[in-house]
């Protein structure tokens, strides 16, 4: 391990290096001017963060590339082999066979088609619901954003809580008025993922919604004027108004979103458990790679999901940038 | 005269527009506060239920007392709080998160100020390759790294448990997303302030810290609020790297980790653990309406414009 990362810090030195000497030799042509001192500085004072973004941030990346390729067990550091695409076939079995990963991969998908329109929706409909003058909505901004402020950690707990089975539980105490029998919400395979979906939105559309409001805040009221004079009504002045001047917004909330709920892996984890009804992609590699020490799998896991997380990212901003 | 008389059109019922107003004033406020409710019942149901003993609480179940305090022992309305407080020491995981945080703080604004600076102000061979690294490295998705990460913490520090808090610190103290924040915001500083100061004989550091830093006041607040936001929320990168998270009695945890092990604790009432989820929540709610125009701010420049 050391000595692999000797070699990735002696790469990344040559490297610089390399661009340093291109910097100076074409500095002439780009009529820019480095002095000694002045760059001596630079480096000097860029040299706790460079230090720090090697070893935090893209060592980790580039062994969790490396990794994907071997049958690196935690406990036995200094036996890694290079097993190249097993882990990837291994992969393909257990989809055959319905195994865990299967499972993970099915309950982020719902996650995510579930949670990304629930919440964009939600934040965007409370957003028009209290973009307004006056203190009444002021008061209602206030009190939609403070599920944000509640830590995930602490959502979670909260709402075991409101779940929990048996008669205790106050949505089951709640539904007891109507007459509604106890039921075990997150034990039950089709009530547990729908209920996480309910709850992260619940916790995290605030957010979106005051990124939405900044961006309404943005579209110039002269447009709305210029609308209701051609006698636009009130859904045609959204149409033509609000929705074209949110675009960038809306792409913006939608990859942030799109990547934070493919990353969902806190919820699942506190309220039920390794359970094959609720792991998703980022619990199963956290569970491979850190309770059962296999890095090897955990890292080919990582990196399907940076490289399906980075495609859908490229196609919502090269989709964004089009239209723009 | 004709068109005067159409202008004067609606003065001819006066009454009719704000009646119609006032009607749809009363609806948006009665739509604005079921919608409210329905968003705070979990917070209510909450801060209700830590006000109430275990009895009490299975009385009130099924009926609107859930989500109402305990008015016939209003006396004991914090007695959950008491004894979170001092059974399960909760404060002193608090203190925890308070120092880690603070520490955190500090390296995270020197250490990312200072390169966001050099990228900003400065000129040196290899800037273009580190501009580009700065770009790939935001978009590229870290989280996913997080078991190497683990590994190569786990033997960077070695065995010794007290290492551990390290671990803990040092991975939060670099930001490439703050770099950026901070190299955006001194670009945007005039130079004349710079050489006013090289006039007067400063050197680069002596600018950094005189000049560019007491500019800076509120990308630092920014950067610091978020700073404190992740490390007191942050649950799952603490019980990965802290000893025993499991059962509790290792005395460095952070609040969020240790809140798992309070949850745990045979005999806890409902009421206790809604006392311990409420005192973790308070920092945050106090950062959020104390800074609240720096948050904003921090999505509002950063955010939008990637």
């Amino acid at each position: 391990m050391l000595n692999t990362t000797l070699i990735i810090l002696a790469i990344f030195i040559i490297a610089f290096a390399g661009f340093a000497i291109y910097d100076l030799a074409t500095a002439k042509r780009r009529k820019e001017v480095y002095r000694v001192k002045s760059s001596l500085t630079a480096y000097l004072m860029l040299l706790p963060a460079i230090v720090l973004a090697f070893l935090f941030i893209m060592l980790p990346i580039l062994y969790s590339l490396g990794y994907a390729f071997t049958d690196y067990y935690l406990l036995k550091p200094n036996d890694i082999n290079f097993i190249w695409f097993d882990n990837f076939k291994a992969f393909f079995s257990e989809l055959a066979t319905k195994g865990t990963l299967y499972h993970a991969i099915k309950n982020t998908i719902v996650f995510v088609v579930g949670v990304v329109p629930l919440q964009i929706g939600t934040a965007l409909l409370l957003s028009l619901f209290v973009n307004r003058p006056g203190i009444g909505s002021k008061i209602f901004k206030v009190c939609f954003f403070a599920p944000v402020v509640i830590s995930l950690s602490v959502t979670s707990f909260l709402w075991l809580q409101i779940l929990a089975p048996g008669e205790n539980g106050l949505l089951n105490s709640l539904l007891g008025i109507f007459g509604v029998a106890p039921h075990d919400w997150l034990r039950d395979p089709n009530t547990a993922m729908p209920c996480i979906i309910v709850l992260s939105a619940w916790q995290g559309c605030g957010y979106q919604m005051l990124i939405f409001l900044s961006g309404l805040s943005n579209i110039r009221k002269e447009l709305y004027e210029a609308a209701s004079l051609d006698g636009a009504n009130g859904w045609r002045k959204f149409w033509l108004v609000t929705w074209p001047g949110l675009r960038s917004t809306f792409v913006y909330i939608i990859i942030t979103v799109f990547i934070g709920a493919c990353r969902i892996l806190t919820q699942p984890m506190l309220m039920t458990g390794y359970q094959d009804h609720t792991v998703t992609l980022s619990y199963y590699m956290y569970q491979q790679g850190y309770t059962f020490r296999w890095v090897g799998q955990s890292s080919a896991v990582a990196l399907i999901m940076t490289i399906f997380i980075g495609a859908i990212t490229l196609i919502q901003r090269r989709v964004f940038r089009e239209k723009k | 005269m004709d068109k005067n008389l159409v202008k004067d059109l609606p003065n001819f019922r006066p009454n009719k527009k704000p009646a119609k107003n006032t009607v749809k004033a009363i609806i948006y406020h009665v739509v604005g506060i079921v919608l409210s409710l329905i968003f705070l019942f979990p917070i209510i149901y909450m801060l209700a239920t830590s006000t109430k003993s275990e009895s009490a609480y299975a009385s009130s179940l099924g009926s609107l007392n859930m989500f109402l305090p305990d008015f016939a022992n209003l006396g004991t309305m914090f007695a959950n709080y008491e004894s979170v407080l001092v059974n399960y020491d909760i404060w002193k995981y608090a203190l925890n998160s308070f120092i880690y945080a603070a520490i955190v703080i500090v390296l995270n604004v020197l250490i990312n100020g200072l390169a966001g600076y050099v990228m900003a102000k400065l000129r040196f061979p290899g800037k273009r390759l580190l501009s580009f690294l700065i770009i790939f490295l935001i978009v590229v998705p870290v989280e996913t790294s997080i078991i190497p990460l683990y590994s190569i913490v786990k033997i960077m520090l070695g065995l010794k448990q007290e290492m551990s808090v390290l671990g803990v610190i040092l991975p939060a103290t670099i930001s490439i997303f703050n770099v950026f924040l901070f190299t955006q915001f001194f670009e945007g500083i005039p130079k004349e302030y710079e050489e006013a100061a090289r006039i007067d004989g400063a050197n680069t550091m002596g600018v950094f810290a005189k000049v560019i830093m007491p500019l800076s006041k509120p990308i630092i607040a920014t950067v610091a609020v978020f700073c404190f936001i992740g490390v007191w929320n942050d649950y799952l990168w603490p019980s990965m790297i802290l000893p025993s998270a499991n059962d509790g009695s290792w005395p460095l945890l952070p609040i969020q980790t240790a809140l798992m092990s309070i949850q745990s604790i045979e005999g806890i009432t409902t009421g206790e653990i809604m006392a311990s989820l409420i005192i973790t929540s308070i920092p945050i709610f106090i950062i959020y309406v104390a800074a609240q125009k720096y948050i904003v701010q921090g999505f509002g420049t950063a955010g939008l414009k990637m």
